[in-house]
């Protein structure tokens, strides 16, 4: 039920939303430039102050840029610290259930506790 | 006693210790190579060349004898609380295992962890600075979760051994950890 292939409905919703776009380009084209005289003496009084043409763009790029560091550093905040448990073990590893071992069947998938890959890493079988 | 040398995660060239006092007490130092006196006169010179600048710009001569205050005392409390000269690892079966950090000023800090509450000793990796690193820790236990872990301890947090020196430690740590569970049988 959920391909992307192109419906009748998501080319209207497109066309829509293509229409809707440029006009509302145009409408901010024409706020920024057309003096204001002229846009009261059609009778169109209520418009928010042509400063906010500049300083909307403005406040845009800023947030982009502080959000590439703000990303970086929630990162760098989520990480564990070495001494957590959450490097070792979570809560789906603590409530594992233990499968039966079957003669000739592949064991269950299962976190294997870090003591016993360390055994198997670092101790040389004798 | 036998030394051995290896090198850091960040490069530096570090000297790893082992002696056996008994067949279930060893001890395991990790050296760290001392301040050296290129970046000491290069942070001298920066911090003191910043302080001219500054007073070339301001005309005031406290600038100059602040800068060496601030050098003198940011090198004592470097020494004192930052630099860390050894770090070792005393493991004593069926008593407990005590690590000690020594620094540079002389002064030794050390934690004592009993036998009972230690789980086991293991190589984790975790990231840790934009890097993947493998560090030595002890897992000490839950008292109510025979296979649970209560808490991690991370060991030789400022020396960074890497893996060779590390399997070495686990190695001769391991030797004394398994010998406390034959002996309650052997009793």
């Amino acid at each position: 039920e959920n391909s992307p292939a192109p419906l009748p409905e998501r080319a209207i919703y497109g066309f829509a939303l293509f229409l809707g776009s440029r006009f509302g380009f145009m409408l901010y084209l024409i706020w920024a430039y057309v003096p204001e005289t002229w846009l009261f003496s059609l009778g169109l009084t209520y418009w928010p102050q042509k400063y906010w043409a500049v300083a909307l763009p403005a406040y845009l790029l800023v947030a982009v840029g502080i959000g590439y560091i703000l990303l970086f550093g929630i990162n760098m905040m989520s990480t564990a610290p070495l001494n957590s448990t959450h490097t070792i073990t979570d809560n789906y590893a603590k409530k594992q259930q233990q499968k039966k071992f079957q003669e000739e069947a592949i064991p269950a998938l299962r976190d294997i506790p870090i003591s016993e890959v360390n055994r198997m890493f670092f101790l040389p079988e004798k | 006693m036998e030394e051995r040398r290896y090198r850091s995660a960040s490069g530096a060239l570090i000297v790893l210790r082992r002696r056996q006092h008994s067949a279930s007490c060893r001890e395991l130092a990790v050296r760290c190579p001392r301040l050296q006196l290129r970046s000491l006169s290069a942070v001298t010179s920066a911090v003191w060349l910043a302080a001219y600048g500054l007073f070339v710009l301001s005309e005031n001569s406290m600038v100059l004898s602040a800068a060496i205050f601030i050098t003198l005392i940011g090198l004592i409390i470097y020494l004192h609380f930052v630099k860390i000269d050894q770090e070792s690892l005393l493991v004593i079966g069926s008593l407990g295992i005590q690590v000690t950090s020594s620094y540079a000023s002389g002064k030794e800090s050390t934690t004592f962890i009993e036998m009972g509450q230690v789980k086991d000793v293991v190589i984790n990796e975790a990231i840790h600075m934009q890097k993947v690193i493998y560090y030595l820790c002890i897992l000490l236990q839950d008292p109510g979760d025979p296979q649970g872990v209560s808490a991690v301890v991370p060991l030789f947090q400022s020396s960074k051994p890497r893996l060779d020196c590390l399997i070495e430690v686990y190695k001769s740590c391991q030797e004394i950890l398994e010998q406390r569970k034959t002996a309650p049988q052997s009793s």
